[in-house]
């Protein structure tokens, strides 16, 4: 079974019988890393290159580690920089790396689009890890991935995403991908960080109260204030944003049911997120973390040229 | 050799230029020098010891030589609101440039004759907002490539931007273009800078370089900011009628915005610039030129509450005119689906009913003129992620084509008005009717014809365009410029 994209540039390109091939997947991989020896010959001899033009934590080792764990051999590249403040362009440093015989790219980028624009002008596969403020589809796919852990079916849950919803690619990715999986989105935070055509575009809820929120999803995913992306004011304080619409325990006792907290991580505690609730028994963001392993070796075992 | 032979070698030699001037040709100049270099003549002389025989080739070459000034366009359509002549077909002679007869047949023996059956005649185009990038940028574009692409698109007068380096504005900058273009085919003037090295912080020396032949002003690709400086900028050129020429955009909206900010940059991920941007820009300096009472011209204006703006004004008594940029009637914001560099533009592509509405604009006359917006860029400054492309497209060869395709219902004359009338009206230049007495200056065209750009084909050094290989509909058949006639392939 093939994916119907030869490259996996975001979650907009896939259908729904593609992204339920991608949990599946995923779900076998995740029985894989249960056992005591981890690691499966899928991707031996397949050489893959994990290119972060961008600071990246645990998704650079998230892929890293699905690459080692599927036999492949991994590169890395790692710049603070864009390509262009070092010099050399994109397409120059990609096309240099392939030179070296590489078979597939992960690619972290500043700039939205940078996987697509990669994708016209090379012969290798690129899973996009994170393009501005476009698209996460591997984050997306771990997130849906924990979500139905805990929930049956994504048909019809509902789930609220708050935060930063304008400078995330997560938030993206998520809604693209709840729409196409037939559930319920409300995006909450700050009007400054909501796009003004959100609604239009995506047929979703809008609210900017954080507790009307809560109260209607089954599932909350938390996203993180991206400080790095806001090149100009858009709230005043981070006490403020917290105050407002930062995630505190009482907020979630005063719920008449529970729900599931979900955090793409880094956290900023004490801002978007209160370390009790972060820590406490709604959060799911370990798992999450674990999930994406998963994940990722699905991506790329179903791109992987090798795959029939 | 045979006489006949003779004679056109003899006339060919004659076109070669073979003396080395310090100050070079340009190519299209060397094919139609007017007289044989004295040198040739006197090598002649020498040489012929046959009287007669030389006497024969002088005959030859004169016949020759009398048949090039005179042209003769056969069977045209005359596109001129206003015109005894509009909509009529008619035989045109021009003889050393001037138009000598307009008459529904001419039979002239000693005239090149061109059948040019079908096809329509205008007044010359007028492009006001091209970017030559010369001097300093001649790696994207040279006087001399942008003319040639200005001539393949059927304008026969041209404004080029002051965003150069060093910025035209001064005298001297305006003098190095309006001296260079002496040898041009076309004629070409530069806009004059608004504000020194258009910063947009102090006032340039417009009085100076309108003396020295700017055709406006302007601050080019850099709006115009500062309200203040705005004003005092219209009321300064009122002294000597001067236009003022903004690109409406405020910067301090969506500053980081790389398309439209609407449905479509929200589903791509991309930061969008919201209309309003250019709308509040729009508004603020009609108040600004009524306040002055001065000439404004907007060019490319993308928004349709804009022209709407731009409309009441002019109802109102208002010398504000503006110009739209044939790209944002053709594209809209759902075509940068794939992320095309090559549509990244400034003032970007607006949604599909904002095209849609810009188009009626046109056609009902609240839009003067069209504008190419020129802006060639390097390769290898488009082929790159989205964010770092540069803004801007070469538009000179399709501009007219891209009209025609996006409306073909237009009228010829009301083609002629958007490419020539209007902006010759609007900034003073020389008129260009099509009447007998009156120095030719043309642009021939033909609705019917099909028009596909070719890469090879672009005569702009840069080509960053998204119309290649794009099926377009209308083609400039040639121009009629500066005494010579130049016809595209």
């Amino acid at each position: 079974m093939k994916l119907t994209t030869p490259h996996l540039l975001g979650i907009k390109d896939l259908t729904k019988e593609d992204i339920e091939l991608l949990l599946s997947t995923a779900k076998q991989f995740k029985e894989v890393l249960q056992r005591p020896v981890k690691k499966v010959p899928s991707l031996r001899d397949i050489t893959i290159v994990n290119l972060f033009f961008e600071n990246s934590t645990r998704t650079r080792m998230s892929f890293e580690l699905a690459e080692k764990r599927l036999g492949a051999d991994s590169l890395n590249f790692t710049s603070s920089a864009s390509s262009v403040a070092k010099g050399e362009t994109l397409l120059d440093t990609v096309n240099n790396i392939l030179s070296m015989k590489v078979d597939m790219v992960v690619l972290r980028h500043s700039a939205s689009g940078a996987p697509h624009f990669l994708a016209k002008h090379i012969p290798a596969a690129i899973v996009n890890a994170g393009d501005g403020i476009n698209e996460h589809p591997t984050q997306a796919l771990l997130d849906a991935f924990s979500m139905l852990e805990k929930k049956e079916t994504l048909e019809g849950l509902k789930v609220a995403i708050i935060g930063d919803i304008m400078h995330s690619r997560v938030a993206l990715s998520n809604i693209y991908l709840l729409n196409k999986m037939g559930a319920e989105v409300m995006v909450a935070g700050p009007p400054t960080l909501i796009p003004k055509h959100i609604v239009e575009a995506f047929g979703i809820r809008v609210t900017y109260n954080v507790n009307e929120a809560l109260q209607w999803c089954d599932v909350a995913n938390v996203l993180r204030i991206q400080l790095e992306r806001q090149n100009q004011p858009l709230f005043s304080s981070l006490r403020e944003y917290n105050l407002a619409y930062g995630i505190k325990r009482s907020m979630l006792e005063k719920l008449n049911k529970e729900i599931v907290i979900m955090h793409p991580g880094p956290i900023n505690r004490g801002v978007e997120l209160d370390s009790d609730v972060a820590d406490g028994p709604h959060s799911i963001i370990l798992n999450q973390v674990e999930n994406g392993v998963a994940v990722r070796m699905a991506a790329l075992y179903l791109l992987s040229p090798r795959t029939p | 050799m045979p006489v006949k032979i003779t004679g056109i070698v003899f006339y060919i030699l004659c076109r070669v230029d073979w003396i080395r001037t310090s100050d070079p040709l340009h190519p299209m100049q060397v094919r139609y020098r007017a007289a044989p270099p004295p040198v040739i003549m006197h090598y002649l002389h020498k040489r012929v010891a046959n009287v007669k025989a030389f006497t024969k080739i002088q005959y030859i070459f004169a016949k020759f030589y009398f048949s090039l000034m005179n042209i003769l366009l056969k069977q045209v359509t005359i596109a001129e609101q206003g015109s005894p002549y509009n909509g009529s077909v008619k035989d045109i002679l021009i003889t050393n440039g001037i138009i000598q007869q307009i008459e529904d047949v001419i039979d002239e023996p000693n005239a090149t004759v061109y059948h040019l059956e079908g096809n329509c005649v205008s007044p010359g185009w007028v492009d006001i907002f091209t970017h030559c990038c010369d001097p300093g940028l001649e790696f994207k574009e040279t006087l001399s490539t942008a003319v040639d692409a200005a001539a393949a698109g059927g304008y026969t007068h041209i404004f080029t931007l002051p965003n150069t380096n060093p910025v035209v504005h001064n005298k001297s900058q305006v003098e190095y273009i309006t001296q260079k273009a002496n040898n041009l085919p076309i004629h070409v003037q530069p806009l004059g800078a608004v504000t020194k090295n258009c910063e947009g912080k102090e006032l340039a020396e417009m009085y100076d370089m309108y003396a020295s032949g700017a055709a406006a002003f302007s601050d080019g690709i850099n709006a115009l900011q500062s309200a203040g400086l705005m004003v005092k900028a219209l009321q300064y050129v009122k002294a000597f009628n001067g236009v003022i020429i903004q690109l409406p955009v405020d910067k301090s909206i969506g500053q980081f915005g790389l398309m439209h900010e609407g449905i479509v940059s929200t589903r791509l991920g991309l930061p969008g610039i919201p209309a309003m941007a250019e709308e509040i820009i729009v508004a603020r300096d009609i108040k600004l030129a009524r306040y002055a009472d001065s000439k404004l011209h907007f060019s490319g204006v993308s928004s349709p509450k804009s022209l709407e703006y731009i409309k009441r004004a002019k109802e109102a008594g208002l010398q504000v005119t503006c110009s739209v940029t044939p790209y944002h009637l053709f594209f809209c914001d759902e075509d940068l689906a794939g992320y095309d560099t090559n549509l990244k533009v400034s003032p970007p592509l607006r949604s599909r009913t904002d095209m849609l509405a810009l188009r009626e604009f046109v056609l009902d006359g609240t839009v003067d003129c069209i504008a190419s917006h020129h802006l060639p860029h390097e390769w290898d400054s488009k082929i790159c992620e989205f964010e770092y492309a540069k803004y801007g497209i070469t538009g000179l060869q399709t501009a007219y084509s891209a009209l025609q395709t996006v409306l073909p219902g237009i009228t010829p004359e009301r083609i002629a008005n958007l490419f020539s009338v209007n902006a010759r009206t609007i900034f003073s230049l020389p008129n260009a009717t099509i009447s007998q007495g009156q120095k030719a200056e043309l642009t021939i065209f033909n609705q019917q014809a099909g028009f596909v750009l070719n890469k090879e084909d672009i005569k702009s050094k840069s080509i960053n365009t998204p119309f290649i290989g794009a099926d377009l509909s209308g083609k400039v058949i040639g121009i009629y410029a500066k005494g010579n006639l130049v016809l595209n392939k």
